[in-house]
């Protein structure tokens, strides 16, 4: 009897536990009314360059547009998970607000159904003028505009002046042949010339410098050309090389981002690739390395073009479509202000990275040295082109790693590495 | 003499068999200490060195950044309320299949048990849904119902299987006595298989404490949301801080270890005494 | 007659809950997937009936057979491996040899560990640059190591899999909970006879927990076929898919937002695991409890 009056109260708590506080605590939402509320589930958040930034322009927002709009930021701090929730929203149906999303070809689908605001006209009355036009087109397809370009990248060729001086290097080599003999000096010191990474989502860094390769043979449209074409064999063949003879460190095949980032910050290698969202990170972890860093392009290939850079629309901001007015007028009032002179200017400042808006430095805003180098870098460049993975649907993308394993590990030919990008299209 | 000799072996073998597998399982744990006392620049170039200086900035920074408190709180009522009521139907069902005879009693035993392969991330679309469509997306109640349910399998089949070597005699000599069906499961089944019971109680208290995937999926805003997320915070988008990170999860695992040696540990160790009186 | 009757309400009434739940959260999501594993679908626009072309075309993947031998290995090891480790372990430790409940706990920490930082302290064993495995080999040996465990394809699937049997705790205390349940007075008798320890444990504990340990066999499979985490956080399926699994392709299907394919793998996996639960619990489940048949 006893026993059963405990489990009948255990039941009866349990009840309660459920159904009040737990149900009654997350509706609180709802309640204000008129007030157009714009959900914006976010990566920006936690430790992320730009939190901060961010947070204090969504403040400033609705404190502007008080009782008429308030954006509430979603905390996602995970990356990973960001895409496939937004991607399980998008299946069930709701759309968030407000979202970020990545260039790439199977950003199409999104534009070919009617799930996202089209912001064409809004572009066209004014606020376009906000933008490069180049910048503008690339995420214009049939005329439409249904994203907003935000932060762009340009992923320069890293190097540690003071390891290449130590090896008697005089500047970064131009050619290949200059490059291999230049290799050649820094293992001769005991220095790996360069960071790679055949892991992670993408095999990062060395897709980077595959682009890289591929800029120099195939010029500035060498993506318009298909898998098929000889030139990815031809580049695949110094990729391969960048792996050979010590060129890289033994734990790249396999390596996560971690790995080519970690050896470049130990002065381990002395080459390194990525954007200038590394900046934070080299210069808190590694401020010696931060100081003898220099930006460069990548060399040319015997008889290809030089001075290419790698650069790309790193992100977009977009809107799920809604047929109340007033939410898609408080959405697109939401993104112009985000894109403000002013606001973008200051989170490039503090997070180091590059965006697509137009803004000027002016003397007295304390620029970070490397970040003004990655500006530079973007305007010498003979020419830019994107990289592998904004040109190629995800599962191309994906199969670049373990191809990379096979062509690194001698197990694949340059021409079997291409052949299994090409089967990964099906 | 032979027979001393081969005594003092098996001795031998068992202390390093025992030792080995100590020595594996407190490697994490030490890693996980060493690291959180160490700075990020020290971890990424080396990461497998001791600190060259011993810091607590990590843990500050853990309970800063992280918002620990909130998330804190949060976990401690899902964990715990997912665990209760996993508990009580997944212990209903498997003394009903247990103990009773009725046609399909195998099927739905199969079917229940077959859940355990379910690859959970499959379900992302289904339970956003399906959470969304009950009025329960961004509540606590969302994260409690779904691991709840996605413990079914573990804990019933574990359940059932303690329920099933307890003797019949035991409950015909209840049934004589005139115990009704609901007192056979209140007054005897239920505590002669709370090894069972707790066993799978644990595993689905740190299962729920240690859920990532479904926490951000199901929630939107922190009133709500569990440690783990929290502990994610670290991780971004090109940069993740792993001593802070590690910091946070030294913090985070305090209460699962509480769970285990407390609640775990103690109802075991009781069982020995329980089991000859039975 | 009445009795029964009652019996039999009582018994949906228990039932109730669990199906209600189960049905919403198992068999409305594998229903969906399964309808879905036969339609072509970017997860944005409708659906596109294919029938079973997604099972055809992983059938005829490399990576798809790679994975279903790789999920084998994997449940083999978990299956006979971990659970034979946690079994001496938990018979071992219900004996209660000296330290036994500072053992008992430090065994059941790593369970408690994010995978994440688990996964991170291996691959810093595991490095090829720095690893802490090859400076043991190479102390030990006196010539030099520089293996790439996670990066070579002789080594990496192994390498992950003898972390993850090595961690013991979760089956040692489903298996200990059992043996601890045994009443003395069975060894007493034993003793009396003048059995030895291996004999007593031969004779006696593992005849009576041999139910659990099946149990436990079954749930370290079916954590064999759809082992998804410390591969993917360890090397994502490579060197070049070599370690894939069901799972991990599973999942970078939904990357690819290949869903229609994502949810065939998903419906494989459920299809597969419920054959294995079936024949194991039919084979092995059979003889749990000194041999009686249950």
């Amino acid at each position: 009897m006893k026993k059963s009056l405990i489990l009948s109260i255990a039941i009866v708590v349990l009840a309660l536990i459920v159904t009040g506080p737990l149900v009654a605590n997350g509706q609180k939402e709802a309640a204000a009314q008129k007030e157009v509320t714009l959900n914006w589930p976010c990566i920006w958040v936690g430790e992320d360059a730009k939190a901060s930034a961010v947070a204090d322009i969504v403040a400033q927002f609705n404190a502007k547009y008080e009782g008429k709009i308030k954006v509430v930021i979603e905390e996602m701090p995970s990356y990973d998970v960001y895409d496939k929730k937004i991607l399980a929203q998008i299946s069930g149906g709701t759309v968030p607000d407000i979202f970020t999303l990545k260039w790439t070809p199977d950003t199409r689908d999104l534009y070919d159904s009617d799930i996202l605001v089209d912001f064409t006209k809004d572009l066209a009355a004014g606020w376009g003028d906000s933008f490069d036009k180049s910048v503008l087109n690339e995420v214009t397809l049939n005329s439409q505009t249904k994203t907003i370009p935000f932060e762009i990248a340009i992923t320069p060729i890293w190097y540690n002046k003071t390891l290449f001086e130590k090896a008697g290097i005089q500047g970064f080599p131009k050619t290949y042949p200059e490059f291999w003999d230049a290799a050649a000096k820094l293992k001769a010191i005991g220095i790996t010339p360069t960071s790679q990474m055949t892991g992670g989502a993408n095999a990062w860094t060395s897709m980077l410098w595959y682009s890289h390769i591929m800029a120099s043979i195939g010029g500035p449209d060498v993506w318009d050309k298909p898998l098929s074409d000889p030139i990815f064999v031809q580049g695949a063949e110094i990729l391969k090389k960048l792996y050979s003879d010590g060129n890289t460190t033994k734990d790249a095949i396999g390596g996560g981002p971690a790995i080519p980032s970690g050896h470049y910050l130990a002065e381990r290698t002395a080459i390194f690739c990525n954007g200038p969202w590394f900046i934070g990170n080299i210069r808190k972890n590694a401020p010696e390395v931060y100081k003898v860093t220099e930006l460069t392009s990548a060399p040319a290939v015997p008889g290809g073009k030089s001075g290419a850079q790698v650069g790309f629309i790193q992100t977009l901001l977009a809107s799920g479509a809604t047929k109340d007015p007033a939410k898609r007028e408080a959405a697109v009032t939401f993104l112009k202000y985000m894109t403000l002179p002013e606001n973008v200017k200051r989170i490039s400042i503090e997070s180091g990275a590059l965006l697509a808006p137009k803004f000027t430095f002016s003397a007295n805003d304390k620029v970070d040295p490397l970040q003004v180098k990655f500006v530079e870098a973007q305007k010498n460049a003979s020419f830019i082109v994107s990289h592998f993975a904004g040109k190629f649907s995800a599962s191309v993308v994906q199969e670049f790693g373990p191809a990379l394993d096979k062509l690194a590990l001698g197990k694949a030919t340059p021409q079997e590495f291409v052949q299994m990008l090409q089967d990964a299209n099906n | 003499m032979n027979r001393n000799l081969w005594k003092s072996t098996i001795r031998v073998l068992k202390w390093v068999f025992l030792l080995f597998f100590f020595a594996v399982a407190l490697l994490p744990l030490l890693w996980l200490l060493v690291t959180s006392f160490k700075t990020e620049a020290e971890f990424t170039k080396f990461p497998l060195q001791l600190p060259h200086l011993w810091q607590i900035q990590n843990y500050i920074d853990a309970v800063h950044i992280a918002k620990m408190h909130i998330l804190f709180i949060n976990s401690i009522i899902i964990a715990s309320s997912a665990t209760i009521f996993n508990l009580l139907i997944t212990s209903m069902a498997a003394f009903a299949i247990s103990r009773e005879e009725f046609r399909l009693k195998n099927s739905i035993s199969n079917i229940l048990v077959a859940g355990v392969l379910v690859p959970i991330v499959a379900f992302m679309v289904p339970y956003l849904a399906l959470i969304k469509n009950l009025g329960l997306y961004n509540t606590r109640m969302a994260l409690v119902i779904t691991y709840a349910a996605i413990n079914i399998p573990i804990s019933f089949f574990l359940i059932r299987s303690f329920m099933t070597s307890i003797p019949k005699e035991l409950e015909e000599a209840a049934i004589m006595d005139g115990c009704s069906f609901p007192q056979r499961y209140t007054k005897i089944i239920l505590p002669l298989s709370r090894a069972g019971l707790v066993t799978s109680g644990t595993l689905t208290f740190i299962w729920a404490w240690n859920e990532f995937i479904y926490a951000l999926l199901l929630t939107s805003s922190s009133r709500v949301r569990t440690i783990q997320l929290g502990i994610s915070f670290f991780s971004t988008q090109f940069r993740s801080n792993y001593p802070a990170m590690y910091a946070a999860i030294v913090l985070t695992m305090i209460p699962s270890i509480l769970v285990y040696v407390f609640f775990h540990d103690k109802i075991i160790s009781g069982l020995t005494a329980g089991a000859v009186k039975g | 007659m009445n009795k029964k009757t009652s019996n039999a309400r009582w018994i949906l009434l228990f039932l109730l809950p669990i199906v209600l739940l189960y049905t919403a959260f198992f068999i409305y999501p594998f229903g969906f997937v399964f309808f879905s594993s036969l339609n072509k679908w970017n997860g944005i626009s409708h659906m596109k009936f294919v029938g079973l072309q997604n099972y055809v075309n992983l059938a005829m993947s490399t990576t798809f057979q790679l994975s279903i031998r790789n999920n084998i290995i994997w449940a083999l090891s978990l299956g006979f491996l971990q659970v034979g480790f946690a079994s001496v372990i938990a018979f071992i430790l219900a004996r209660k040899p000296r330290f036994w409940k500072g053992l008992r706990t430090v065994y059941f920490i790593p369970k408690v560990i994010s995978g994440v930082a688990i996964a991170m302290l291996w691959k810093a064993v595991y490095n090829a640059e720095f690893g802490a495995l090859n400076a043991i080999l190479t102390f030990l040996t006196g010539h030099t190591w520089n293996v790439n465990w996670l990066g070579e394809f002789n080594s990496a699937l192994p390498a992950i899999i003898a972390q993850e049997v090595m961690y013991i705790g979760y089956f040692m205390i489903i298996i200990l909970a059992g043996v601890m349940a045994i009443p003395r007075s069975y060894y007493e008798a034993a003793e009396i006879d003048g059995a030895s320890v291996l004999q007593q444990e031969l004779h006696i504990t593992l005849p009576v927990v041999w139910g659990t340990i099946v149990t436990s066999m079954t749930l370290a499979m079916a954590y064999g076929l759809r082992h998804f985490e410390a591969t993917f956080l360890m090397t994502g399926g490579g060197p070049g898919h070599s370690t894939s699994t069901l799972a991990i392709m599973m999942y970078n299907k939904i990357g690819a937002r290949k869903l229609g394919q994502a949810s065939a793998l998903g419906t494989v996996l459920v299809i597969i695991g419920f054959i294995v639960i079936v024949t194991l619990n039919s084979t092995l489940g059979r003889k749990s409890l000194t041999g009686e048949d249950t």
